[in-house]
C-alpha cells in the first residue's frame, strides 16, 4: 500500500543576509494510513519548517533546494510542490488539516466561531448553511464542547483549551486524511495537556486519520506516537518505533533527550541537560553535527557527516558511527529511565 | 458590599436595575458626550467675553462718530438694540445663557437684528458637514484601499509610488493645498473657474431633489471637498498600509490560509477587517481637525459654510452666533467621535461587549 504522505530527500534553506540558513537537509519518510508519527527535537531543529512545507505555507524567504513531497489520496498521487493554486486550496485542510504551535491566535478576533467553521466549509464548495451548521455541532460535541455557546462565542470568550479543542473540531471538519500537530499542547497547562492528548487519542481510534505530532514533550509523544522521528540541525537523527526508542535508542542525541525529560518520581539530580547549543545551520560542520555536544565523539565522527544506517533492531535507523557503543552504555541506565518515562 | 450581600428586597433590586443601565458602555459614552458638550460651551462663553471690545463698544463709537448723540444717549439705545445686558455680571449672563439653552434658544443676532441664532447656524452648518463629511469619506475609502492595496504589492514600484506621494501629500497643510488651488489651478492656468464656484450653491437656483440642484451643490463643493480629501488622504493611505503589513503577520491569517480560504476572502474579512479597526478611531479625530480646519479653507473658497460665518461674526463680535456656531460645531465633533466609538464596537468585538459566552 502507499503511504499517505512521502517525503524524499527534502531540503529547505532560508534566505538571509549572512547566506542560505540550511534549516532541513535530506529528509526522507512516509506516513501510512491511519499512522501516528512523532518529530521531535529541540527548538531551531526544523521540524516546523518541514511542517509547513507540507502545505505550502513556507515564508517567503523559505526555498525548497532539493527533494518531494508526495501526496497520495483514493484517486492519485500528487506532488504537492507543483500542485496548481487553486487545487492547493482544495487539497488544504480538506485533504491536509495543519494545527499550528500558535493554536491560541489562530482564530480571526472580529468573527465568531460560527463563521470560522462556515468559512472554511465554503472555502471547500459546502454551500448549505444548515448542514454545515449540523457537522459544526457534531463535531464541537465530539471534543466535549457545548455547540450552541461555541459557535455564537468570539474567540476571546474562549479559554485556552477551549480553544484548542474548537481547533481540532475545525481541523476534522471536511474530514482530512492527515492532520499536523505542531505542538498542539504547548500554551497549555498540564490538566488540560492531559485531557487534549487524551481527547487525540479518542479521536484517532474513532476516525482513522494520519497524524503528525511535532513536539519536545517527549512523554506527550509517546502517548501518542506509534513511530517517533528525532531531528536534529535540521535532518534526521534517529527513526524507530516508540519502544524502541524509549528502550533502545542509538543516538546520543537521543539519550540526550531522554534523560532531559522530568519525572515526578526521579530526583531532581536526575534530569540532565544536554551540554552546548545547535550547530550554525548557515555554517555546518563538515562532520557529524553532534559532535561539539557528543560524550561519545571520537576523531573518526568529525570527518564526515554519517549516513542513516540500519541499527540492530529491527525498522530502526540512526545517523551515528557509534550506535554500538550508544547499545552498551544503554543497556544499563536509559532502559530504567526509559520505564518510568512510560509509566509516568 | 454590605450592602449586595444583604437578600435583595424587590425595590432595592429595581434600583440597582437602573443603576444597571447607567453602567451600561453605551449610556456612559452618552454621558461622557454631554459633559464634553456643556464644558466645551462653558469655557467658549467665557473665552469670548475676553475678547477684547464688545458689540455695544463697537455700536456706540458708531453712533456717537457724528457728534448727534451723547454717550449716555448712545449707550442707552446700543443697550436696548441687543437682547442682553453687558453690564450684568458675567456670571448672571452666564445663568440666562445656559438657562435659555436648556429651552433650545440659542438668542438673537446683535448685528443681523431679530435673527435667531438657530436659523443662522442651520443655514451654514450642513454644507460644512456636507463638504467636510463627503471629502474624509472619499479620503478614507480611497486611502484603505490604496493602503491595503500598497501593502498587499509590497516594495514594488506602485507601493514606492504610493507610499512617497503618501507621506509628501501628508505633510502638507490644508490651508496650503487650498491657497495652491487658488493661486495656480484658478489664477495662473485658469482650469478652475473659481469665481463661479464661490458660494455654496448659485444664486437663483430652485432647492430640490432635481439633478440641476444637486449637480450645482456638487460643483460648488468639489474645491472644499478636494481639499479635505488631499489632506488625509496620504495619511489613509501610510496608516492602512502598516496596519495591514502588521494583519498580514498574524497567526490568524496563515491559519487561514492553511484552512484553504480564498485570498480574496483572507483578504477582506481577515487581514482588512482587522487593519481597518484602529484607523476608524481616527477617523473621528479627523473629522474633529477637518471641521476646525474649515474656517480657513472656506474663507479661501468663499464657501458658505460655518467656517465663513463663524469668521465674520468673529468680526463683529457677535456673541450670539459665535457662541451658537461654536456649539453646534462641538456638537457635531462629539455625536461624530460618539459613532465612531458605537461604530468600533460593533467592529470589535473585543471592545464594549457585555456579557457573551463566558457569561460574566
Amino acid at each position: 500500500m502507499t503511504p499517505i504522505l512521502s517525503v524524499r530527500d527534502l531540503s529547505i534553506d532560508y534566505r538571509t543576509r549572512r547566506g542560505p540558513v540550511h534549516a532541513v537537509r535530506d529528509v526522507s519518510f512516509d506516513i501510512e494510513k491511519g499512522e501516528t508519527v512523532a518529530i521531535i527535537g529541540e527548538s531551531g531543529s526544523g521540524k516546523t519548517t518541514l511542517a509547513v512545507s507540507f502545505i505550502r505555507l513556507s515564508p517567503r524567504s523559505a526555498r525548497i533546494t532539493k527533494g518531494q513531497i508526495l501526496y497520495t489520496n483514493d484517486r492519485e498521487t500528487v506532488d504537492i510542490q507543483t500542485l496548481p493554486d487553486d487545487e492547493l486550496r482544495q487539497y488544504r485542510w480538506s485533504e491536509c488539516a495543519m494545527v499550528f504551535q500558535a493554536a491560541l491566535n489562530s482564530f480571526n478576533p472580529v468573527i465568531n466561531i460560527w463563521e470560522q467553521f462556515a468559512d472554511t466549509a465554503r472555502a471547500h464548495g459546502m454551500k448549505d448553511s444548515a448542514k454545515i451548521h449540523a457537522r459544526a455541532q457534531e463535531l464541537l460535541d465530539l471534543v466535549h464542547l457545548d455547540p450552541d455557546r461555541i459557535l455564537k462565542a468570539y474567540p476571546h470568550e474562549l479559554s485556552g483549551g477551549m480553544k484548542q479543542r474548537v481547533l481540532i473540531a475545525l481541523s476534522l471538519l471536511l474530514e482530512p486524511q492527515l492532520i499536523i500537530l505542531d505542538e498542539p499542547t504547548t500554551a497549555l497547562d498540564i490538566l488540560t495537556q492531559r485531557s487534549i492528548i487524551d481527547l487525540l487519542g479518542q479521536l484517532r481510534k474513532k476516525l482513522g486519520f494520519s497524524l503528525i505530532f511535532i513536539s519536545h514533550d517527549l512523554s506527550i509523544a509517546a502517548e501518542l506516537a506509534d513511530r517517533m522521528i528525532t531531528m536534529y540541525a535540521g535532518t534526521i537523527v534517529e527513526r524507530a518505533s516508540v519502544t524502541d526508542l524509549f528502550y533502545r535508542p542509538r543516538h546520543p542525541y537521543s539519550v540526550g533527550l531522554l534523560r532531559a525529560v522530568p519525572r515526578v518520581s526521579g530526583a531532581m539530580g536526575s534530569v540532565a541537560s544536554i551540554p552546548g547549543s545547535p550547530p550554525d545551520l548557515i555554517r555546518l560542520p563538515s562532520g557529524c553535527t553532534y559532535v561539539p555536544r557528543c560524550p561519545l565523539a571520537i576523531a573518526a565522527c568529525a570527518e564526515r557527516e554519517p549516513d542513516l544506517v540500519p541499527v540492530d533492531t529491527p525498522n530502526h535507523e540512526a545517523r551515528c558511527i557509534r550506535w554500538k557503543t550508544v547499545a552498551e552504555q544503554v543497556g544499563t541506565a536509559e532502559v530504567a529511565v526509559a520505564e518510568k518515562i512510560a509509566t509516568a | 458590599m454590605v450592602a449586595q450581600q444583604l437578600p435583595a428586597t424587590p425595590r432595592a433590586s429595581r434600583a440597582r436595575h437602573i443603576l444597571g443601565y447607567w453602567r451600561h458602555p453605551v449610556a456612559q459614552a452618552v454621558l461622557k458626550a454631554f459633559l464634553t458638550v456643556f464644558v466645551t460651551t462653558t469655557i467658549t462663553f467665557f473665552l469670548i467675553r475676553l475678547m477684547p471690545g464688545n458689540p455695544i463698544d463697537i455700536k456706540i463709537d458708531e453712533l456717537t462718530k457724528d457728534g448727534l448723540m451723547t454717550y449716555q444717549e448712545a449707550r442707552a439705545q446700543a443697550a436696548s438694540l441687543f437682547s442682553i445686558d453687558l453690564d450684568k455680571p458675567v456670571l448672571e449672563q452666564y445663568v440666562s445663557f445656559i438657562g435659555n439653552l436648556a429651552h433650545g434658544n440659542l438668542g438673537y443676532s446683535f448685528v443681523s437684528q431679530g435673527t435667531p441664532v438657530t436659523a443662522i447656524v442651520l443655514a451654514v452648518l450642513p454644507w460644512t458637514l456636507f463638504s467636510v463629511g463627503t471629502g474624509l469619506l472619499l479620503s478614507f475609502s480611497v486611502g484603505v484601499f490604496l493602503g491595503l492595496f500598497a501593502a498587499y504589492n509590497r516594495n514594488t514600484r506602485a507601493d514606492h509610488i504610493l507610499s512617497l506621494g503618501g507621506s509628501i501629500i501628508s505633510a502638507v497643510p490644508n490651508y496650503f493645498i487650498a491657497l495652491l488651488i487658488v493661486i495656480v489651478l484658478g489664477v495662473e492656468l485658469r482650469w478652475v473657474p473659481i469665481t463661479q464656484m464661490r458660494g455654496a450653491t448659485s444664486s437663483g437656483i430652485q432647492p430640490g431633489f432635481t439633478f440641476s440642484f444637486i449637480g450645482d451643490v456638487l460643483f460648488h463643493a468639489i474645491l472644499p471637498v478636494s481639499v479635505y480629501f488631499l489632506a488625509s488622504v496620504g495619511h489613509w493611505i501610510l496608516g492602512m498600509k502598516s496596519a495591514t503589513i502588521n494583519a498580514l503577520e498574524e497567526d490568524y491569517v496563515s491559519a487561514a490560509r492553511a484552512r484553504g480560504l480564498s485570498d480574496g476572502r483572507i483578504m477582506t474579512a481577515y487581514v482588512g477587517r482587522n487593519a481597518v479597526l484602529p484607523l476608524v478611531t481616527q477617523l473621528a479625530i479627523t473629522a474633529g481637525l477637518a471641521i476646525g480646519g474649515s474656517i480657513i479653507i472656506e474663507s479661501y473658497f468663499v464657501y458658505q459654510g460655518v467656517g465663513l460665518r463663524l469668521q465674520a461674526a468673529v468680526t463683529q463680535r457677535d456673541y450670539p452666533v459665535m457662541q451658537g456656531i461654536l456649539l453646534m460645531v462641538t456638537l457635531s465633533v462629539v455625536i461624530l467621535n460618539l459613532a465612531a466609538d458605537l461604530l468600533y464596537s460593533r467592529l470589535d468585538p473585543r471592545i464594549g461587549r457585555a456579557g457573551g459566552a463566558t457569561g460574566t
